[in-house]
């Protein structure tokens, strides 16, 4: 498919345009996507809901469909399937993604940035316009193989359609992506979620938080400048998880873990195990002064949302702080009440959502300033109703790639 | 705690590898000699396959969160590429730069000991996590190995020795490179969504991610188009892989990185 002879004169638009051409389209895109943006942009963005994403999508098909079926002699059909268009669009996309990758797409100062949507690229009209491009082209070089059939064009047509099924359907479908969330406290019902704006949003059927469970690492122990406050990394070998009776050496202190609890309180001058709302971890700590010859006993704990935590100074340098336990694993035991009267039970955990009447419901987050004390719950309800055809080209996809490796394996063998 | 012990261990690799790397050097004199370098480069491997898996269940989960974790299944995967490509195309100086390159990886991590923390939030305890990352590791590691064979085709472009089986080699890696960095992709699109609810959210990572793929796309296309353009895919490639490195570690250094979620640095 190469051009052997590429130095013939042509006249600039002269047929069939090349990448000086598909060059000044690209500018075009671009420049009339930024005239949109400021314009029309800060406020509005583009976004299709049910049922005129569906109509866009069967329009945008069968127009694709027609222009391939009828009218690739016009000049601009050919250029769309051809080499140049496709490598262009990829190389316009790559551009704009690659400025979001570079500016925070948060809220800027910079007048430029703002009045260009640089910072809001993922709705800026530039990038919509070049992506429409991008799957012009991809799905009509998708129709033209899917026409001219042959075996050898599998692993192609996996890749491309998957990828024009994904984008498109994710695009097309994000107007359509509900997401709310609920809190719901131990104890109490609550079919009254909200939205990203904050709005109520009246459910058909009820929360009931049973319990909350949280199951936490235990703390880290971690050294910090007396006169800076912040953490000093010892080579990054600071913060050690709290193992009982565990040795660790910082510089010239060796410190032993001489007791853990994981639930206390200050009795005096020492900490003792009691199972309260808010009894927070504590530890012993034996610190030897190698280079002193000294050795300093006391207590440190994280404190909670009740307790205050202690640190232990060990020298005018150095204090030994510990730090807030993470928590390793939390989960909901909820009830689902519907109005016919029905009870769903199910435990809700990070990365195992659960999905009932369309909604795929997430454990999100808990009160975190109670750690493992949080009644509170926070669930978020997630329905996508586009996401089977996002699966579908995901999956074509993944087989493609399983093809492309194979093919991989083939070119060697030559 | 086997992060202690990773100085020993490393130690040991490396010297081994050395030797090996030596022997590989002087058996282009005398041909009996790869075998010996063979061997010593493979007991090397299992000693740090050794470490990898003591690290992993002195954790209790896979060590893979840290950046100095991945460095460890880099240097890894790199030996395992050098001996898959050695095995089907033969190239000594491959595999002596596969080595040398997870030599690279040990040194780093040598110098820059990673924390102690075995904490794993709870997003990342998920069947979908190793998954993820080993594939994204490997065709990291793979096309490491395709840009290096881009950059000895650039020179031996300018030096007007160039070979055009080269790019024939350059090629198989980006396609078995390119196919495992879309199944990283597409699992972690999977992945978020089990855990998050969307698949996928412009996070800076994802950004890079998405862009180191349409490097290698750009690649694999110009490729496919104009077979006889050997400088213009040459660079092509070199410069994909320069986004793989903002993609890898780069992205904790740009302006972007305060709103990602994907920090692995402590």
């Amino acid at each position: 498919m190469s051009e052997p002879n590429t130095l013939i004169q042509r006249n600039l638009w002269e047929t069939p345009w090349g990448y000086l051409e598909s060059f000044f389209i690209g500018l075009g895109i671009i420049i009339t996507g930024f005239f949109l943006e400021v314009f029309t942009g800060q406020t509005s963005s583009l976004t299709l809901t049910y049922p005129y994403n569906i109509y866009f999508l069967i329009i945008y098909i069968v127009l694709l469909y027609v222009a391939y079926k009828w009218f690739s002699s016009y000049q601009i059909i050919r250029w769309l399937t051809k080499v140049p268009a496709s490598i262009t669009s990829i190389v316009l996309v790559t551009t704009l993604v690659m400025v979001m990758g570079i500016i925070p797409q948060t809220t800027s100062d910079n007048a430029v940035i703002n009045t260009l949507g640089l910072n809001r690229m993922t709705t800026n009209w530039a990038f919509l316009l070049t992506l429409f491009l991008f799957l012009s082209c991809l799905g009509l070089i998708t129709i033209k193989r899917i026409l001219q059939f042959r075996w050898s064009n599998t692993g192609f047509i996996l890749n491309h359609l998957g990828l024009f099924m994904a984008l498109l359907s994710g695009i097309l479908g994000a107007g359509d992506v509900q997401r709310i969330t609920i809190d719901t406290y131990e104890g109490k019902p609550n079919w009254i979620a909200k939205d990203i704006q904050n709005n109520p949003v009246e459910l058909p059927f009820a929360f009931y938080l049973k319990d909350f469970l949280i199951e936490e690492y235990n703390p880290k122990l971690a050294l910090v400048d007396n006169t800076s406050g912040s953490l000093v990394h010892n080579d990054g070998k600071n913060l050690y998880l709290i193992t009982p009776k565990q040795q660790y050496n910082f510089n010239e202190f060796e410190v032993v873990i001489d007791e853990y609890l994981p639930s206390s309180g200050r009795v005096l001058n020492k900490y003792v195990s009691v199972n309260e709302v808010g009894s927070p971890p504590s530890a012993k700590l034996t610190i030897k002064d190698l280079v002193k010859d000294t050795i300093i006993t006391g207590w440190v704990s994280s404190g909670s949302f009740r307790s205050p935590y202690e640190s232990l100074k060990i020298s005018d340098d150095y204090s030994i702080v510990m730090t807030i336990p993470e928590a390793k694993k939390f989960s909901s035991d909820i009830d689902i009440l519907t109005k016919e009267g029905k009870r769903i039970s199910t435990v809700l955990e990070v990365n195992k959502p659960f999905l009932f009447n369309g909604w795929k419901i997430y454990q999100l987050s808990y009160d975190d300033r109670m750690g493992k004390w949080s009644n509170l719950s926070v669930l978020e309800l997630v329905k996508d109703p586009w996401l089977p055809a996002i699966y579908v080209g995901i999956f074509m996809m993944i087989t493609g790639a399983l093809y492309l490796f194979w093919v991989g394996n083939k070119i060697t063998k030559k | 705690m086997t992060w202690i012990d990773f100085p020993l261990y490393s130690t040991n690799i490396l010297i081994l590898w050395c030797i090996g790397l030596l022997l590989l050097l002087l058996s282009y004199k005398k041909v009996a000699l790869f075998k010996i370098a063979n061997i010593v480069f493979i007991t090397g491997w299992g000693i740090l396959l050794v470490f990898v898996i003591k690290l992993w269940i002195e954790l209790d989960r896979p060590p893979m969160r840290t950046l100095g974790e991945t460095r460890l299944w880099y240097a890894t995967f790199l030996p395992l590429v050098g001996y898959i490509t050695f095995i089907r195309w033969r190239y000594k100086w491959f595999l002596g730069y596969s080595i040398a390159m997870a030599c690279l990886f040990l040194i780093i991590n040598y110098l820059h000991p990673e924390t102690y923390s075995k904490t794993l939030m709870p997003a990342l305890q998920s069947p979908w996590f190793i998954p993820h990352v080993l594939v994204y590791l490997f065709s990291y590691a793979v096309l490491a190995a395709s840009s290096i064979v881009a950059i000895k085709g650039l020179i031996d472009y300018y030096k007007n020795r160039f070979d055009s089986e080269t790019l024939k080699l350059a090629d198989n890696l980006v396609y078995i490179g390119f196919s495992f960095l879309t199944l990283g992709l597409l699992f972690g699109a999977l992945w978020a969504k089990e855990a998050w609810g969307h698949y996928w959210t412009w996070d800076p990572k994802e950004v890079w991610a998405f862009l180191t793929w349409m490097g290698y796309l750009i690649y694999i296309h110009y490729r496919y188009f104009y077979l006889h353009k050997s400088k213009q895919a040459l660079s092509i490639l070199a410069f994909a892989f320069i986004v793989l490195l903002i993609c890898w570690f780069g992205v904790n250094y740009l302006p972007v990185s305060n709103t990602s979620v994907h920090t692995y640095t402590q």
